[in-house]
Parts: structure tokens; C-alpha cells; sequence
């Protein structure tokens, strides 16, 4: 046990001793203010907005003024009805539940910044497609494999430190937009719940517990496409190739298994199970038939055959 | 101790149909430097590979300290320190880091044991720098420290002078030396280049073709040998005249000094006869006929790059 945390650290040390890490931080938090900026610059979303605790009566005079506006606006803006109604159904969501607006603060920002992660996975191929095929390039994987360990322990610390960094960053990414959305847009009060749109239409959850929901899938997403990128790095030792097929299956993927849905079989292609999210949101699966169940299942399978496959060929190997 | 640390039985290795290693058999004794030498593509590169795991074995065993690399690997390794071809670090970390990263992945490597093989090294000054900024004898003798952290009682270090100079190539020689004889270490040097291992070695493996074709002790001195002998003497033409009597005496060259070929044992005889001749004898140098010749001879053949 402790040997197997002595490699993890000597792992992660090497993925943050480089440069090129440290870029990835920075380009994050670029990404993290550029949202900020677009805050302030547009009015996409509302900052500003608060409400007093006569609450109720406020959300109904909104309500008043967004129908007027239909009215007033409907020969210009051929949209403001669809955009503004939903608006008003959302405010007659929270008057109804007794769902209290809590303004714009830190945890909407943190959940507005979601789109982050898709950074984080890139971020995550990058790494995972070459810790293996590095030490090839380098060289060191000589010196790694004549150690009194056995490959399957190299090869499992390695895949851990994977896990760790997707997993570290992804808090990164969380922390930061927290602590930057505290202190430009304050922090919520006690409780603070969100309006969402699930599959049985408009809900409502706490803050915390969405922002975990929401982050825990994209780190799912991100270590299905993290442990494919694993896999090829350990079994064809190239970086290049490992990151280029991740990359493509990350961006070509979902739309693939979409474009693939009126087959039955499509359930079964791994990325029309990846986003678990859409159990979660008004999108819902690809196929009527399929259930968060089953994508975990096809999930856990597919992430077994890359082990496995990265396993028995890099610990039966002959390293020249 | 074990009579040898090292014993290699009858080793194969065959990738698809080919065999690249045939039969090989040889031991290695404690406290012994052994050169494992031959041409580029002989097979020592992939018979060191062999004995450290990176490559499997078709056929035989590797036993190191009684334990077979096949089947107790942990035991056997850990009683290795190696560098295979090149000594190759993390270019982006410190000497320091490099070694405090193996040292984390062998149990009981002391901070002070890190300190102690930097010292032997002589690191001092280069452990805080970027192993990228190193010279290729700094690097090797990184890798050489690094092969040591875990105490080894076998040394295996294939080309341990490639791209060296000279001066770097004595310094290697010094520390295997001193390894095999203050430490007991048993050393396993491979290379191609037969003069620069020649110094360090105690015996010598001839591989060829993935075959041993001879194993000769170097200490032992063959008496019957011929030998040059190169004579400084005056005046030049009768000594040479004295010398055209002699029968076991072969005239090899006289432009410069004087190079015969005679066995060793004859060497005293001949100078009393020069003496007595009242030939002035300014110097006598039997050279031991190098490592290199001797390879040609038994390889009878020269395909040494």
C-alpha cells in the first residue's frame, strides 16, 4: 500500500513538475475570466437583479411587465414570446413551490462555468495519453520497469495519478469559480436552491448538491475519455495518436451516437452513454429505451475491456 | 557468498522464427568485473534485457543471488541496479529529483544513501540542475548512481562508455573498479569497443551472433604466449644482426624501434645476450598483446565496428 503511493506521487509530481500543466491551469483560469468578462460586458445573464422578501409579490409584477412586453414588442422580436414565457413559467414555478430567487451569486457562477470542463477533458487526454507513451519517448521506461515492482503496479499507479489529476483540475476549476463568483457577485444565502429542467419538466434543487450533480457527470464523461486515451497510449506508446483519436471521439462522439439513433444497436456505442447528465436534463437519452442504468452498465463495461486491454499488453510487453 | 552472484543457463530468446540468443551460459562471481563483448547486433543488448525483465525469456533462466528472474522477479531485481543502453533521466527534473524518484521505488533508500552515491559520483555541484543542461558523462554518472541507490550486488551497465571521452572513460573504469574490489560488487560491462573495457575487466564473455564463443580470464598470464616486444637499443644495426640469429625471434619492424614477436619467458635470456654483445639496452616493452587482438584471434575475423 505504501508502495503504490510512493508511484502515484512520483506520477503526479511528474505531471506537475512540467511546464505545459501549469499552462493548462492558466489557460483554465483565462477561460474562467473570459466568462466573467462576457457577465459584465452583456446582459445574457442577469447580475443584477435581487429580490426583497415580499418576493412573491415582485415575481408577479415581473411576470406583468414580460406579458406587456410580448404585447408591446411581438411585430420586432418574433422570439421575445418563446423567451420571455419561459421566464414567466419560471416564476410561476418558484411562486407556486415557494422556491425563493436568491440573485445571481457565487454558486450560479460556478455552475454557469460547467462549460470549463470541457477544457478539464482535453486537459485530461493530454496527460492520459502520455504518461505512458512519454516514458517510451524519454526513454525512462527502462529505468521504470527494472524496479522491484511489477508492471501491473506501475501501469495502476499511473492510471490512478490519471484520475487524480481529472479530478484535481475539476475541483480547481470549482474552487476558483467559487471563490471569484464570491467575491464579484457575493455569496448566496442560506440554502440557495436552483431552478433546472428535467425530463418530467421544471424542478427545482439546492445549489451545492446540483453543482455536485452536474460536475460529478462531466468527471464521468471525462475519465471514460481519459482511460480510452490510457489505453492507447499504453498499448501503441505514442502520445500523438493516444490525444488525436481522444480528441476526435470527444468532439465527433455524441454527435455520432445521435446521428446513429434510429438503430437499436446505437445503445450500445459507448458515447451515446457518456453524459449521463441527460437522465438529468430536458435532452434525455438517445433511445427511449435506455435508462441511467443502463448506461452505467455499457459505461463500467467499456472502461473494463480498456484496462484491460492497456493491461495485458503493457505487462506482457518486450521493452526495447 | 554464494559462489556466483550472477548465473545465466542456457538462455534463448526467439522472436517469430528467428533465435537471437542461442544456448547461452555463463556466471558471474562476486566482487568480479565480467565483460560481455561482440559486435553491434551479437545479442547484448537483448541479453541484458533479458536479465533485468524487460524482454521475456523463450527459453533457460536468469539467476541472480538463487533467485530466477522468471519466477521470483521481485527477489531478483532487487539485488540489481542497472542502466540499460543509455543512461536516459527525465530531462525536466533536477539530478536530484531523478534520483529521489527511483530511490522512492526501492524500500530502504535513506536520504543519506542518496547523499552517499551522489558523493561517490561526484554529483555535488549538478544534483540542483536540470538533468537537460547535463553532458552525456554527467549523465551517465547519474545513471550510475541511480543503479546504485538500492545497494545491488550485481551492476549491469551496457556501453558504460559509449560517447564518452577519455578522460570520462577513466573515471567509469575507477568507479567499477573500486565497486568490484572495496564493495564486492559483481559488475557486468557490455561493450563493442574492446579497448576501452579492457582495463576494468577480470573476465571477458565473447558473444557472437547470440552465441558465447569464448570466456577468457584476463589475470592469467600465458607464459608461451608471444608477445610484441619493443626494443630501444644501440647501436641499432648490429643489435638487429644479434637478433636475425635468434630462432625464436620474429622481426616484425625496425624503422622506428625495434618490434619483435618472442614468448615471454625468452625476454630475460635475450637482453643478457645483448648485454654481453655490449649492446647499450635503453628500454624493453613487452607489450601484453591487447584485449582486441585477442578478440580478433577468437572471432577469427574482423568484424568489430
Amino acid at each position: 500500500m505504501n508502495r503504490i503511493m510512493s508511484l502515484i506521487r512520483n506520477e503526479l509530481s511528474k505531471i506537475y513538475i512540467m511546464k505545459s500543466t501549469w499552462i493548462m491551469y492558466a489557460f483554465l483560469l483565462a477561460a474562467v475570466v473570459f466568462s466573467l468578462v462576457m457577465n459584465t460586458v452583456t446582459d445574457s445573464v442577469d447580475t443584477e437583479t435581487s429580490y426583497s422578501d415580499d418576493w412573491k409579490t415582485e415575481l408577479e409584477e415581473e411576470n406583468e411587465t414580460l406579458m406587456q412586453e410580448i404585447e408591446d414588442e411581438k411585430e420586432e422580436d418574433p422570439f421575445i414570446e418563446q423567451r420571455n414565457m419561459q421566464q414567466i413559467e419560471e416564476n410561476t414555478y418558484r411562486i407556486d413551490n415557494d422556491v425563493r430567487p436568491s440573485g445571481y451569486h457565487a454558486g450560479n457562477f460556478v455552475l454557469d462555468n460547467l462549460f470549463g470542463s470541457s477544457l478539464i477533458n482535453l486537459f485530461t487526454i493530454i496527460v492520459a495519453g502520455g504518461i505512458v507513451a512519454n516514458e517510451f519517448r524519454w526513454g525512462t521506461i527502462k529505468q521504470l520497469l527494472i524496479r522491484p515492482i511489477p508492471r501491473a503496479t506501475i501501469l495502476l499507479s499511473k492510471y490512478i495519478a490519471v484520475l487524480l489529476f481529472a479530478l484535481l483540475t475539476m475541483l480547481s476549476l470549482l474552487v476558483m469559480t467559487f471563490i471569484i463568483g464570491a467575491i464579484m457577485y457575493g455569496l448566496p444565502s442560506a440554502g440557495p436552491e436552483t431552478l433546472v429542467n428535467r425530463p418530467e419538466g421544471l424542478s427545482h434543487n439546492g445549489v451545492m448538491s446540483e453543482i455536485m450533480l452536474q460536475y460529478g457527470f462531466k468527471l464521468i464523461n471525462i475519465i471514460v475519455l481519459a482511460t480510452f486515451a490510457f489505453m492507447i497510449s499504453s498499448i501503441f506508446r505514442s502520445s500523438a495518436l493516444a490525444i488525436g483519436i481522444s480528441m476526435f471521439l470527444m468532439f465527433a462522439g455524441t454527435t455520432a451516437s445521435v446521428a446513429m439513433s434510429q438503430y437499436a444497436w446505437s445503445k450500445f456505442v459507448l458515447f451515446a452513454n457518456t453524459d449521463l447528465a441527460v437522465y438529468f436534463n430536458s435532452m434525455g437519452p438517445i433511445r427511449e429505451e435506455m435508462t441511467i442504468g443502463f448506461s452505467v452498465a455499457v459505461i463500467a463495461v467499456y472502461m473494463l475491456i480498456f484496462i484491460v486491454a492497456a493491461w495485458s499488453v503493457f505487462t506482457k510487453r518486450d521493452v526495447t | 557468498m554464494p559462489e556466483s552472484t550472477v548465473a545465466i543457463t542456457e538462455l534463448n530468446k526467439k522472436i517469430g522464427r528467428k533465435t537471437i540468443i542461442k544456448d547461452l551460459d555463463f556466471t558471474v562471481r562476486p566482487g568480479e568485473v565480467f565483460g560481455f563483448i561482440g559486435p553491434n547486433g551479437a545479442g547484448k543488448t537483448t541479453t541484458i534485457r533479458m536479465m533485468v525483465g524487460l524482454m521475456g525469456i523463450t527459453g533457460g533462466d536468469v539467476i541472480i543471488q538463487g533467485n530466477s528472474i522468471k519466477k521470483n522477479y521481485k527477489q531478483a531485481i532487487s539485488e540489481v541496479g542497472a542502466i540499460v543502453e543509455n543512461p536516459e533521466m527525465y530531462p525536466f527534473m533536477t539530478g536530484w529529483q531523478n534520483l529521489k524518484h527511483f530511490a522512492r521505488m526501492s524500500q530502504g533508500v535513506t536520504q543519506e544513501r542518496i547523499n552517499e552515491v551522489i558523493r561517490l559520483v561526484g554529483l555535488e555541484n549538478a544534483i540542483k540542475t536540470k538533468v537537460a543542461k547535463y553532458s552525456l558523462g554527467m549523465r551517465q554518472r547519474l545513471g550510475i548512481a541511480q543503479a546504485l541507490l538500492h545497494n545491488p550486488s550485481v551492476l549491469i551497465l551496457d556501453e558504460p562508455t559509449n560517447g564518452l571521452d577519455p578522460s570520462g572513460i577513466r573515471e567509469i573504469r575507477r568507479y567499477i573498479r573500486k565497486l568490484a574490489v572495496e564493495d564486492g560488487v559483481s559488475v557486468i560491462v557490455s561493450s563493442h569497443l574492446l579497448s576501452e573495457i579492457d582495463l576494468m575487466c577480470d573476465r571477458i564473455g565473447v558473444i557472437k551472433n547470440g552465441e558465447i564463443i569464448a570466456i577468457k580470464d584476463l589475470n592469467e598470464v600465458d607464459e608461451t604466449k608471444v608477445h610484441t616486444v619493443k626494443l630501444t637499443l644501440e647501436p641499432k644495426e648490429q643489435a638487429i644482426e644479434l637478433l636475425k640469429l635468434e630462432e625464436t625471434i620474429k622481426i616484425v619492424d625496425t624503422t622506428d624501434q625495434i618490434q619483435v614477436e618472442m614468448n615471454q619467458s625468452d625476454i630475460p635470456q635475450l637482453i643478457t645476450k645483448l648485454v654481453a654483445e655490449d649492446i647499450a639496452v635503453y628500454g624493453v616493452d613487452a607489450a601484453k598483446s591487447t584485449l582486441e587482438e585477442r578478440f580478433l584471434e577468437m572471432i577469427g575475423e574482423n568484424v568489430i565496428e
